[in-house]
């Protein structure tokens, strides 16, 4: 698939003081691509860098095949960013807001506005001034105002910081419609790791200005899983257990065992011989969310 | 250049103005003070006082005797009444500098809060993130503030020249406003000045974080102007309308010099990092 990002050995510092360092990877169309990393590890200046509103020290940045520097424009009219605050006027109206954005982008469809305005349920406060909106509602206006262009390429920078979970739902639903119904690229940046599993189809795990790891989720569980904790709801007494499941066993709540096992090649042969003395309800396997794969590459890469 | 990026970062930025009592008041109120107040109060009192028994009019009358021939002088030489003559000399020519501070001011508050105010919104990435070159994003800046000084001179040249005219008839019998060199006031110099004022600010706007920083800044432009004023009260500048003409040039000639160096030292990089240093 074609590469829509390539970054490789970007480095870039503000007043001397290093903000990316050696930052290389690539996001290929089509892509949901989660960049994950705490506050301040340089996320949002990846952002600028890729949209050419801050240039790079050293390294080399293409978008869309487009160097920054040189095409900065094309770049930008290709690409829709959502940042951190938004980025709208408080005095002017949600309507006026995004007419104003729609001549900077250069919108010819007059109707734009107001279909964004309804996906985005805003329409019946379009005169409304921002500054009187909540915070879930500047987000949506915020989100509108990026897709004004139709982007192919989409930067969402903490998208779902300050809505109620609600609201981060709708969002992560529409954006995932977005990727799939117009093949919009999505480049998403945030630190709410739940938000990112369910949508991103691939992560770069970032600290301290470079990408300390990526891959899928699966790819990095087979990287960073080294024994598996597997859940087991079952009837069966702890004493009851067959004499080689018992150096495996872990812990007891209620009536779920918790068995560890070396790899998932295991598992079927372990529940196999559960069920030999006993009932098994349910199965799964623990600690294999991003929120613990997160946790366990920074340890690693520390 | 994005003629349509242009045109709609100018109306947003009039409509920021505007909307906005803190900012949009002075442009309003001192125009009032200058144009409407201060003369109708000089044309009421010369109906009741004799200018000639006030005190500190003593290098004015001496700045009368001595003027050299010319249009001011013919002018001056229509009036008997050496009340006429003062009043005719303030109101068409020692307040002509002052008429400058009108559209000067309205382009220093707008152009102050031009690129200062987006970042205190927080809206210049907005701006930086969208497809618009840097040049046109200037020049939308420009544009709003260089619209609502106009706007400014000329409704206040039409308002001064009712006052005068409407208020002073008593007096001078015929209308005494405007003297030709309110022409090459209002349509070269007001212009000229206003537009390296609002340079000036702009790039003062884009290096500094707040509006307040920018507007202490933007003090400075009045400078000039004040120069101008003490100059025309001491006699020592007669604003005549070929001083109009050298003042006007002089100004635009700079306001060419400084385009040139914003055209070529700014860029987008710059602009993202002074709202962070």
């Amino acid at each position: 698939m074609r590469k829509v990002i390539a970054a490789s050995s970007v480095y870039k510092s503000y007043r001397k003081d290093p903000v990316i360092k050696d930052l290389s990877f690539t996001v290929s169309e089509g892509e949901i691509v989660g960049l994950l990393g705490p506050n301040g590890c340089g996320k949002t200046t990846t952002v600028r860098l890729l949209n050419g509103v801050i240039s790079s020290d050293q390294g080399s940045i293409e978008v869309f095949g487009l160097k920054p520097e040189e095409s900065g424009e094309d770049i930008r009219r290709l690409s829709g960013v959502l940042t951190e605050s938004a980025g709208l006027y408080p005095h002017m109206s949600g309507r006026a807001n995004l007419e104003f954005f729609a001549d900077l982008y250069g919108v010819e469809d007059k109707g734009r506005v107001d279909q964004l305005l309804k996906d985005f349920g805003l329409f019946e406060h379009k005169d409304k001034k921002v500054g009187s909106y909540s915070t879930g509602m500047k987000k949506r206006l915020g989100i509108a105002k990026a897709l004004l262009h139709n982007p192919k390429l989409l930067f969402l920078d903490e998208p779902t910081n300050g809505l109620d979970p609600e609201g981060a739902r709708d969002l992560l639903v529409y954006i995932k419609k977005l990727n799939e119904e117009k093949g919009v690229t999505i480049f998403l940046c945030t630190h709410i790791l739940n938000h990112a599993e369910n949508l991103c189809d691939r992560f770069l795990f970032m600290a301290d200005g470079t990408i300390i790891e990526e891959g899928t989720l699966a790819e990095v569980e087979a990287r960073y899983l080294k024994e598996f904790l597997v859940e087991v709801e079952t009837d069966i007494a702890e004493e009851k257990l067959p004499e080689e499941l018992k150096a495996s066993f872990s812990s007891r709540d209620g009536n779920k065992l918790v068995f560890k096992v070396a790899s998932k090649e295991h598992i079927p042969q372990l529940l196999a011989k559960l069920l030999e003395v006993g009932p098994v309800y349910t199965s799964r396997i623990l600690g294999r969310d991003l929120e613990t794969m997160y946790f366990k590459i920074r340890e690693a890469k520390r | 250049m994005n003629r349509k990026a242009v045109l709609a970062i100018a109306k947003k930025d009039i409509t920021s103005i505007t909307s906005s009592v803190q900012l949009f008041l002075p442009i309003i109120v001192v125009p009032l003070i200058i144009l409407i107040l201060v003369p109708g109060g000089l044309l009421i009192a010369a109906r009741y006082v004799d200018v000639t028994e006030t005190t500190n009019m003593g290098p004015i009358l001496k700045l009368l005797d001595n003027l050299p021939a010319g249009n001011l002088k013919t002018a001056l030489d229509s009036f008997t009444d050496i009340n006429q003559k003062m009043l005719f000399l303030f109101l068409n020519y020692f307040f002509a500098p002052l008429f400058l501070l009108i559209p000067l001011m309205a382009a220093s508050i707008v152009s102050a809060n031009s690129f200062a105010g987006e970042k205190e919104r927080r809206t210049l990435e907005s701006l930086l993130f969208a497809p618009v070159d840097i040049f046109s994003l200037f020049l939308g800046k420009v544009l709003a503030a260089f619209a609502l000084s106009m706007v400014m001179a000329v409704v206040g040249f039409i308002l001064y020249g009712l006052v005068v005219n409407g208020l002073g008839y008593a007096i001078f019998h015929r209308l005494i406003f405007p003297e030709p060199n309110w022409w090459v006031l209002i349509f070269f110099v007001a212009p000229s000045f206003s537009f390296l004022a609002i340079l000036f600010n702009v790039i003062v706007s884009a290096k500094v974080k707040g509006f307040q920083e920018a507007n202490q800044m933007s003090v400075f432009v009045i400078l000039p102007v004040l120069a101008l004023v003490i100059s025309q009260i001491t006699g020592a500048l007669l604003i005549s309308s070929k001083v109009l003409w050298v003042i006007g040039i002089v100004t635009l000639l700079l306001s060419v010099f400084v385009l040139r160096q914003i055209v070529k030292h700014f860029d987008r990089n710059k602009l993202f990092e002074s709202q962070i240093f």
